[in-house]
C-alpha cells in the first residue's frame, strides 16, 4: 500500500518537475522576446528562478527514491556483497534522517500550531513568536514568500515516504542475503 | 568530530548532497549555535535562488535537443570537410566535432556519452584501435568545460560571485590552446599508431555536408556570439540555443518528434536537479566551513609553504588532482572554491578568472582518472573497451592537459587577455 503511495508520489513529482523544466525554458524565452519588443516583463526572471528551485527539489526526491544520487562509491565497491547490503541500509537510513530532520525544521519555521492559536493573524503571530517568516514578500511576483518556500516541507515529507519504503526494502534484502550461504 | 561524520557519510556512499546537508545539521547541533536551525530551510532554498543557475537546465536541454534532433551527426559531417582527408582523418574529425560540441554543451560527461556513441563505431570500422578511439573521444570531452558554455564555469561564477559571461570569455583562449595541444598529441601518436588513411569527401558530398551542417553550426555561433557581444546573458543564449535546436531538429532535419519532448524535459529536470541540489546543500555546509575557520587555517598553512602565486597554483592543481580522483568534479568544486578562492585572491593576488579556469580544468581531469572517473566508465560502457585500456591510451592527452594547466598557472594573461 505504502509502496504504491510512494510510486504515485514519485510519478507526480517527475511529471511536475518536467513541466517546470519546460516552464523555465519558456519563461526565459518570453523574457528575451518581451525585452526585444521593448516591453520587458519585470516578474519573469523571479518566476523562472522559483520554477527552477521547485524543479530541483521535486527531481531530487525522485532521484533519491531511485537511489541515483551522486555518491562516492570507491570504498563500498571493494566490499563483499553482504556488507554492501548493510551499507545500503545505512545510506537509506541517513536519507530518512535527513528528510525527518528537514521536516522538523520546517515545522519549527512555519510553526503551524502557533499560527493557528493566533487565529491565522500574522501580526498576532509575529508579536507572539518573533518569527517573521510570514511577512516576507517575493520581490516581483506579488505573493508572500512562504508560499514559495512551501516546496521544502513538501519535499521533506515525500522524501520521508520514499526513504521509508527504500529502507524497508534494503533491510529485507540485507536480512534475506544474510541467511544465505556466502 | 564534524570532520569524522563528514568522512563517514562520504565514504559509506550516502549521496553527496545529503552528506553536506547532514554534516551541517550535525555541526549546528553539536556547536550549540542552534539559532542557525531557524534559518536552515531558508538557507537551503536561498542558496539556489540565483539567475545564473538557470543556465544549467537550459544548457542540458540544448544538449538533449541537439542529440535528438540529429544536429550532432551533421556537425560531425561538417568536421569531415575540414580535416577528413588527412592521415588519421577520423581522429581529427573526432576532435574538431568535439570542439564544436563543446561550444554547445556544458557538461563533459554527457558529451563523452554522446560522442562515444557517434564516433567510436565509425573509427573502429575504419581500422582504429577501439580503446584508442574511445580515448580520443573521452579526451575531446575535456574541452567541454573549458570552451564556453560550461556548466562548471556557471557553478564557479555562482560560487565565486563573478559574472558568468566573463568567465565564459576567459575560457576561450585556454580552450583553443588545449585543442591545439590535442592536435599535436594526435599527430605525434600517429607516429606510433599508423593511422588509416583519411578520405576527403567528394565535391558533391562536401556541398551536401556543408548545406546540411550550416543550420547546426549556427547554434554554437549563436551561443558564443550572444555571450561575447553581451547581447544575451549566458542563460538567455542557452534558451535560444534550445529553441534553435528544437526548430532545426524538427523542421530542417525532421529527426525530432514532439512526442519525445516530454522525455527530454524529464531528463533535463533530473540531471540538472542533481547538480543544483548540490549547490543548495553547499549553502548550508558553508556554515561549517565559515564557523570552523577552515579557509583561515588552510591559508595559514599554505602561506607557510610558499609565497609565489605560480607555486601556489601548482599546489592547488596537485591537491585537486587527488581530490578529483575520489570525488565528483562538481561536488569537489563546491567544496574547494569557498576554501581556496579567498586565499588565492587575498594572499596571492590571483585573478578569480585564472583561478576558476585552472580549478575547473583540473577537476574535469578527475573525470578521466581511475578509480572513480565517471567519464572513463561512460566511454567504456558506450564502447565496450575496458576502462583501464582506455586510460592507458588517454595518458598522452592527460599529459597535454597537464601542460595546459602549467601554462595557465604560469601565465594568467592567457586567461584574462580577452576580458
Amino acid at each position: 500500500m505504502f509502496k504504491r503511495l510512494s510510486n504515485a508520489i514519485a510519478s507526480v513529482e517527475m511529471f511536475v518537475a518536467a513541466l517546470l523544466a519546460a516552464a523555465v525554458t519558456l519563461l526565459v524565452l518570453l523574457n528575451i522576446v518581451s525585452r526585444a519588443m521593448g516591453q520587458a516583463i519585470y516578474w519573469v526572471d523571479e518566476l523562472a528562478i522559483y520554477s527552477m528551485v521547485w524543479m530541483t527539489f521535486l527531481a531530487t526526491s525522485t532521484v533519491l527514491k531511485k537511489r541515483q544520487g551522486v555518491s562516492v562509491t570507491i570504498l563500498t565497491d571493494c566490499l563483499p556483497t553482504r556488507s554492501r547490503h548493510w551499507l545500503a541500509v545505512f545510506s537509506d537510513l541517513m536519507i530518512l534522517v535527513f528528510a525527518v530532520a528537514l521536516f522538523a525544521l520546517c515545522w519549527r519555521w512555519y510553526s503551524p500550531v502557533a499560527l493557528w492559536q493566533a487565529g491565522f493573524d500574522f501580526q498576532a503571530f509575529q508579536a507572539e513568536t518573533f518569527n517573521f517568516m510570514y511577512s516576507e514578500n517575493t520581490s516581483t511576483i506579488g505573493i508572500k514568500k512562504f508560499w514559495v518556500w512551501l516546496v521544502l516541507p513538501v519535499f521533506a515529507l515525500s522524501l520521508a515516504v520514499h526513504a521509508l519504503i527504500n529502507l524497508y526494502d534494503s533491510i529485507r534484502t540485507a536480512g534475506s542475503a544474510a541467511g544465505e550461504p556466502v | 568530530m564534524t570532520l569524522l561524520i563528514f568522512l563517514l557519510l562520504l565514504f559509506t556512499a550516502v549521496p553527496i548532497a545529503l552528506v553536506l546537508a547532514l554534516t551541517a545539521i550535525w555541526y549546528i547541533g553539536s556547536s550549540g549555535n542552534t539559532v542557525l536551525f531557524e534559518s536552515y530551510p531558508q538557507q537551503l532554498f536561498g542558496a539556489i535562488e540565483s539567475y545564473g543557475l538557470l543556465a544549467i537546465p537550459l544548457f542540458m536541454l540544448a544538449g538533449e535537443l541537439m542529440n535528438e534532433g540529429g544536429l550532432t551527426r551533421r556537425l560531425i559531417d561538417l568536421a569531415r570537410i575540414l580535416v577528413g582527408g588527412f592521415r588519421g582523418g577520423l581522429a581529427y574529425i573526432n576532435l574538431v566535432a568535439n570542439m564544436m560540441m563543446a561550444a554547445i554543451m556544458g557538461s563533459a560527461a554527457s558529451q563523452i556519452a554522446i560522442m562515444s556513441r557517434a564516433m567510436v563505431p565509425a573509427m573502429e570500422k575504419e581500422g582504429y584501435d577501439k580503446s584508442y578511439s574511445a580515448a580520443i573521444t573521452a579526451a575531446g570531452g575535456l574541452l567541454s568545460p573549458i570552451i564556453p558554455p560550461s556548466m562548471l564555469f556557471v557553478l564557479f561564477g555562482v560560487l565565486a560571485q563573478v559574472p558568468i559571461a566573463e568567465m565564459f570569455i576567459a575560457g576561450i583562449i585556454p580552450g583553443l590552446l588545449m585543442s591545439l595541444l590535442f592536435f599535436l598529441t594526435i599527430s605525434l601518436m600517429g607516429l606510433v599508431h599508423q593511422y588509416p588513411k583519411g578520405e576527403w569527401p567528394t565535391r558533391r558530398q562536401a556541398w551536401h555536408f556543408l548545406l546540411m551542417g550550416i543550420p547546426a553550426g549556427f547554434i554554437p555561433l549563436v551561443i558564443i556570439g550572444g555571450i561575447l557581444t553581451g547581447l544575451a546573458t549566458p542563460t538567455e543564449s542557452a534558451a535560444m540555443a534550445s529553441l534553435g535546436a528544437l526548430l532545426i531538429g524538427k523542421y530542417v532535419y525532421k529527426d525530432l518528434q514532439f512526442s519525445h519532448l516530454f522525455g527530454i524535459f524529464k531528463r533535463t529536470a533530473i540531471n540538472s536537479g542533481m547538480v543544483i541540489m548540490l549547490i543548495a546543500a553547499a549553502g548550508v555546509f558553508g556554515w561549517v566551513i565559515v564557523f570552523e575557520q577552515i579557509p583561515q587555517n588552510a591559508a595559514a598553512w599554505i602561506a607557510g609553504q610558499t609565497s609565489d602565486p605560480f607555486v601556489f597554483l601548482l599546489m592547488v592543481v596537485g591537491i585537486l588532482l587527488l581530490v578529483g580522483m575520489v570525488i565528483d568534479g562538481i561536488a569537489a568544486l563546491i567544496l574547494v572554491v569557498p576554501i581556496l578562492l579567498p586565499i588565492a585572491q587575498s594572499q596571492f593576488g590571483i585573478s578569480p578568472f585564472q583561478f576558476g579556469v585552472v580549478v575547473c580544468l583540473t577537476l574535469v581531469m578527475g573525470l578521466l582518472t581511475p578509480p572513480v572517473g565517471a567519464g572513463l566508465f561512460i566511454a567504456s560502457s558506450m564502447t565496450g573497451a575496458s576502462p583501464m585500456r582506455i586510460f592507458r591510451s588517454l595518458l598522452p592527452f592527460l599529459a597535454a592537459t597537464l601542460i595546459t594547466l602549467v601554462l595557465l598557472s604560469w601565465q594568467g594573461g592567457l586567461v584574462t587577455m580577452l576580458l
